[in-house]
Parts: C-alpha cells; sequence; structure tokens
C-alpha cells in the first residue's frame, strides 16, 4: 500500500502563503492570566492537604496524594507556559489567524469577510492586567485571541470591523453576482494546474501590518 | 392569494396549538404533579372548582396570545407581534431568513391547517412558529421569503416586491421507491420505535397478561428464531416509519430554491434557497449499493436541512447540480491520505484493549482477551478505508470515503467560515498535517496529508473565499 501512495507537491507559488515567521505573539503578561486558574487550584489544595494531614490519623496518604495532584498541576503549568509561547495571531489585509497548541499544533484562519461579530471581553484578572481577549464570531466556529493589550484589541477590533464592512460594501456594489460553477466548468483557483492564474487580483498579504504592542 | 401586507392572524383553532404549547412547556413533572394532585387530593369547598380555574386559566391565556400574535410581511420583513404580558415586536428581514418548514400533525390535518417554522442564523432553535394557519397563507409566506429571488435594498429603505420564482417537480418517491429504500436501510433503523419497550426491560413481561414465559426450558432454537423475528418486526416498523415520513417525498426547485415535501398523516415541507446550503453529503450501504440509492443530505444554516432519502445516481447529480456543486462523479477525487492513518488507528486500539484485557482479566480471567480482536478488525477496516479515501480541491473540497459503507462529502470553497490545519505530535514525525474546512453547517476534514500540501490547501481556500463574491449565506 506505501508503494502506491504518492502525494505530489502542489505548486501553488502564485497563492499568498500564510507566512509562519509574520505571526505576532501576545502580550507575555497574559503567562499570569494563564497561570492564574492554576495557582488558585493549586493554593486551594496544598490548604486542604495540610489540613486534612493535621487532622488525619495517618498523615502519609493524603499528603502523597496532595503532593500527587500538585505535581499534575505543575505539568498543566509547564502545558500553560509552553502554551502561551506558541500563541500568536497574524492579521493580512483579508483574513485573521490563530496559531495556538503544545501537543497539537493549531493554524485557525479565518476570512474577515464570514465575520459576524466581535467582541472584546476583559475577565478581572485580565483587567489588572491592562489585558483583553478578542473573540470573533461566524456563522461556523469562533476564534478568540487572548493576550492582547487592551489598545491593541480595540484596534484591532475596529480594523477586523472596517474591513468585514469593506466586504460587504464591495458585495454589494457588484450587481452582477457570478453564477455558480456549471459541472465541468474550469475551477475558480485550480489547485492542482499552477498556470492557472487567480479569479481577481489580491493585494499581496500582511500590506496592513499588526498594531505594535504597546 | 393571501395578501400578506396586512397584519394577519392565526386560525382561532390555534388557541388550542397554543394552550398545548403552554401546558407542555410546564414541563413533565409539574404536570405529573399537577395531575396527581387534582387526582389524588380531597378538593372539597372552594378547592373543587380549582381544576376548572386551571383550565380557565390555560383558555384565556392562550386566547389572549392568539389575539396578541399577528404577523405580516411588509418592507422585505416579516414583522411578528407577539406576547401576552409582555408584547415583543419581531422584525425578520427576509434575506435573513434561512429556511421554512411548513408541518402538517394530525391534528393539524383534521383541521386542515398547518404549522409554519420560521429559521434564522441568529438562533439556535427556531426563530419564531406559527402554530396554525391556513396552507395557501403559509405556501405564499414560504414563496416570498425563501424562494423568492432577492432584490437590492434601495437607498430610500423601501424595498421592491420580490420577484417570485415558480418551482418545478425534480422527483417524487412512488411506493415502490419507498418501500425499497425502507427495505435498504438498516434493519435495525425500525428499533428505534422499540425504544420505549427496552426502557421497560424486565418489567414489559410483567405487564403483559398471563405474566409472560414463566417456568418454561429454554431451547437452543429461540435465539435464531428469536434474531429472525426481531429483524423481521424491525424491518416491518422500518416500513411503516419510512412510509409515515416520506410519503410522496417530493423535491421541487425554483431559480433559486428547493423545497422539500412530504408525510402521510404529518404532511412537512422544508425549504431553503440554494446560496444557504453549505454543505451536500451522501451515504450507501451495501444493500443501498445493491438497489442503486443513496441517502442524500443537504445541510443548511440552522434547523431547515434537507434530507433525500431513497436517491439514485441520477436524482444524486440532479440534487447536487441544484444545489451549484459538482455531481460527485464528474470530479477528479485522485488524492489520498497517508497510510500511517492505519498505524495510528491499529495502534491507538492496541493501547486501548490491552489496558482494558488487564483490567478485566481479573473478572472474566482469558476470556478478556477476546478485546483483542478489537486490533485485527481496526486494521482491515482502517487498511480498506484508506486505500478507498480519495479526496480533491476544486471549486469545492470533496472527499469520498467506503469501508462497508461509502460516503461522500462536499463543501463549496466559498462557503467557507474557517480553515483548521492542525498537527498532533505523530502527525508532526510524518510531516503530515490535518486540514478541515469548517463551513455554517458543518465541516470537511482530510487527514493524514503532507503539511506542504495541507498549507496549500489552506491557502488555496482562503484565496477562493476572499476572491469569490458569489453569496454564501
Amino acid at each position: 500500500m506505501t508503494d502506491s501512495f504518492s502525494n505530489e507537491p502542489i505548486p501553488t507559488n502564485h497563492l499568498p502563503r500564510l507566512d509562519d515567521e509574520a505571526f505576532v505573539a501576545v502580550d507575555p503578561r497574559y503567562l499570569r492570566v494563564s497561570l492564574a486558574g492554576v495557582a488558585l487550584v493549586a493554593t486551594v489544595i496544598a490548604i486542604g492537604t495540610v489540613v486534612i494531614a493535621t487532622q488525619a490519623n495517618q498523615k502519609v496518604p493524603p499528603l502523597l496524594i496532595g503532593c500527587a495532584v500538585l505535581l499534575l498541576l505543575a505539568l498543566v503549568a509547564v502545558v500553560r507556559v509552553l502554551e502561551v509561547r506558541r500563541l500568536a495571531y497574524q492579521l493580512r489585509e483579508h483574513d485573521l489567524s490563530l496559531r495556538s497548541g503544545v501537543i497539537t499544533h493549531r493554524v485557525e484562519s479565518l476570512p474577515f469577510s464570514r465575520i459576524q461579530h466581535v467582541n472584546v471581553r476583559r475577565g478581572p484578572i485580565e483587567r489588572s492586567l491592562g489585558l483583553a481577549t478578542l473573540q470573533v464570531s461566524t456563522a461556523g466556529p469562533d476564534i478568540s485571541i487572548p493576550g492582547l493589550t487592551q489598545a491593541d484589541a480595540e484596534r484591532i477590533k475596529l480594523l477586523v470591523t472596517e474591513r468585514a464592512d469593506a466586504v460587504v460594501d464591495e458585495g454589494a456594489g457588484n450587481s452582477e453576482i457570478s453564477p455558480p460553477t456549471q459541472p465541468g466548468a474550469p475551477p475558480a483557483a485550480n489547485f492542482t494546474s499552477p498556470s492557472a492564474p487567480p479569479t481577481s487580483p489580491r493585494p499581496a498579504p500582511s500590506s496592513v501590518p499588526p498594531p505594535p504592542p504597546q | 392569494m393571501t395578501d400578506l401586507s396586512t397584519p394577519q392572524r392565526q386560525s382561532p383553532l390555534a388557541i388550542v396549538f397554543l394552550g398545548l404549547r403552554v401546558f407542555r412547556s410546564l414541563g413533565i413533572a409539574q404536570i405529573v404533579i399537577m395531575v396527581l394532585f387534582i387526582v389524588r387530593a380531597p378538593l372539597n369547598g372552594p378547592l373543587s372548582v380549582l381544576p376548572i380555574v386551571i383550565i380557565l386559566g390555560f383558555g384565556g391565556f392562550s386566547t389572549l396570545a392568539w389575539w396578541r400574535y399577528t404577523f405580516q410581511l411588509v418592507d422585505g420583513e416579516v414583522v411578528v407581534t407577539k406576547g401576552v404580558v409582555r408584547v415583543v415586536r419581531l422584525n425578520v428581514p427576509i434575506e435573513r431568513i434561512q429556511s421554512i418548514a411548513i408541518e402538517q400533525q394530525l391534528l393539524h390535518r383534521l383541521t386542515g391547517l398547518v404549522r409554519v417554522t420560521v429559521d434564522t442564523a441568529g438562533t439556535k432553535d427556531v426563530e419564531f412558529a406559527i402554530d396554525a394557519i391556513a396552507r395557501p397563507a403559509a405556501e405564499e409566506l414560504q414563496r416570498q421569503t425563501v424562494t423568492a429571488v432577492p432584490a437590492p435594498r434601495p437607498t430610500d429603505g423601501t424595498l421592491p416586491p420580490p420577484v417570485l420564482a415558480e418551482d418545478r417537480v425534480v422527483f417524487t418517491h412512488d411506493g415502490r421507491r419507498l418501500l425499497l429504500m425502507a427495505l435498504t436501510m438498516s434493519p435495525l433503523t425500525g428499533l428505534l420505535v422499540l425504544g420505549p419497550l427496552f426502557a421497560l426491560g424486565g418489567d414489559f413481561f410483567d405487564r403483559v397478561p398471563g405474566g409472560g414465559p414463566g417456568n418454561v426450558t429454554f431451547q437452543w432454537w429461540w435465539i435464531p428464531l428469536g434474531i429472525v423475528v426481531f429483524v423481521v418486526f424491525s424491518v416491518v416498523l422500518n416500513i411503516v416509519r419510512v412510509f409515515l415520513r416520506d410519503w410522496q417525498l417530493t423535491l421541487r426547485s425554483s431559480p433559486t430554491g428547493l423545497r422539500r415535501t412530504s408525510g402521510l398523516l404529518s404532511r412537512t415541507s422544508t425549504a431553503s434557497s440554494v446560496d444557504r446550503i453549505q454543505m451536500v453529503a451522501s451515504a450507501q450501504n451495501p444493500l443501498q449499493r445493491q438497489a442503486g440509492l443513496r441517502s442524500v443530505g443537504l445541510a443548511t444554516i440552522g434547523q431547515g436541512d434537507l434530507s433525500l432519502g431513497g436517491c439514485n445516481d441520477a436524482q444524486f447529480a440532479t440534487v447536487a447540480t441544484l444545489s451549484a456543486v459538482t455531481p460527485i462523479d464528474a470530479l477528479q477525487l485522485d488524492r489520498r491520505i497517508h497510510p500511517a492513518e492505519i498505524f495510528l488507528a491499529v495502534r491507538n486500539t492496541s493501547v486501548f484493549c490491552l489496558v482494558l484485557t488487564g483490567a478485566l482479566f481479573a473478572l472474566t480471567s482469558w476470556w478478556s482477551f477476546f478485546t483483542l480482536a478489537a486490533v485485527p478488525y481496526v486494521w482491515v477496516t482502517k487498511r480498506v478505508g484508506v486505500a478507498n479515501f480519495r479526496w480533491g480541491l476544486h471549486d469545492e473540497l470533496a472527499s469520498s470515503s467506503k469501508v462497508i459503507s461509502s460516503a461522500t462529502e462536499q463543501a463549496l470553497l466559498h462557503k467557507t467560515n474557517t480553515v483548521h490545519v492542525t498537527q498532533s505530535i505523530f502527525e508532526r514525525r510524518r510531516e503530515v498535517a490535518t486540514v478541515r474546512l469548517t463551513t455554517a453547517a458543518g465541516a470537511v476534514t482530510i487527514g493524514m496529508i503532507p503539511i506542504v500540501e495541507a498549507n496549500a490547501v489552506r491557502d488555496t481556500i482562503l484565496h477562493a473565499v476572499e476572491t469569490d463574491t458569489r453569496p454564501w449565506i
């Protein structure tokens, strides 16, 4: 079966690529937000373990269980640290992408034209650190970008909303809606053929730089 | 033709439906407590009028709710006014309506009325429902909203009357097709009807007059006989179910929309515009393959999915074309996935089965090793699955799979909401990835393809979404 398997490289040179280097990391202070929950749980467990151990006849079992749970939480904290290091976003002219995940790497991309609404959320810990989470909703799954400074979140929200509106206006201005592709007709952007040009010119990506971190 | 520009009130019989709906909304537990209280409690003196008060209360509330509930179609919006204590005015632009379903349950059928449910993308449930109106008014509403050709909204805010499109019948399933459809479905489907009997369990025989099997000695031939009776009973139930649900299943099309109508006792009509169809999927089990039939599903945003069972290949191709996707046979699905998928599935199953075997060993001794039989089963099915899996990226992302049953999925690229490229540790070691195209009503996932290819797919999809001006919702 392995012999018959083939996956030839697909020439998509004319397509704008999502550049891995152009991702912007979230604010490092987000690490504190991410670890706050773990720290709170660890504190409660540590106090609970000490209280139970002092009250119990056999002190070793509760201490062992408490230490095991704390060790597990330490592992969670390590994963959180790595997660925050990997968490990054990228704004291009037409879409927004989020890179996340440690064990499973994930890159989610969302075209502005599919945005239903944008929301900026700030929890108490985020407020104390001047951070915010940008929630971008679509008719399908949503994307949340945590660890943005409040100013950045508001700026990106404005930019994303403007872009989405611009796309809608562009669509409304184009009164001649292209008919659906008929069976057998050539596809709009030929994935397999490098010679086929894109259906309409698209500006180069990353011409809109992400807002500078404060 | 019903004039929907003036406020329309439901049929007075809607009071009964509204009353029933309010009654049901109380909850089963509350209803049971109320009934037990009325039946068992000594209602003497002034309390004896309590049941009458409750009935009058429900009746009065329902009548008020009926009186308050009006709907009309004005300036390109469906305007619904409702509410007894708090009056709510709901304005739903017709371009936001995803689907309108017309349903005729048994009580509706006796009274010649229909129930209409209107679905938008704004809510997970139906946006609003009209409990009982005359069918012509319902069909007029359906015609003027979902199947109407959208017209550009002028700057002065008023809308010209929509261009109404006449629909035509694409196909109708006759009784023979329905019978074939029911026979080729899984014989266990009809067992859904037997759910309550399973819930009763051993208590079933206690409730049967005569007390059930009693002390009769077990005979070995009861098992095959039981299986045969079980399957025959299930098939018969399935036939009844299909005839009740899909009687005269008809698909109609207009230049902008599709409408599915079916049902024997309860007649249901679901309509959706072509723009709102997000994905086209089909499934075919071995029996259906022999009969040349397949189930086709058109996923739309919200509750208005169109499910078309018992389609032959020509009908499937027609439905695909009407849904603006390419018939699957005309697509070049020549790409495959990495065989590492087999290793991953077998490894995960082996680990799980070993742990399970160890856990069960104390209870079942050597019998626990039978759980390891799942490993060769997974190996064989995955091997066949990977060998038969095909996908392709054209104007749509499409996939075709076949193990015992076969299935196809198609999503037009310009309907994409988000694209994900994910890589687990296992995938990273082999430089493969999973790409997932998500629409507003489902997703197509292609796993175990080279990371370079996955990124190229992602870039192609994003490019298609951002350059395609066709409406997607």
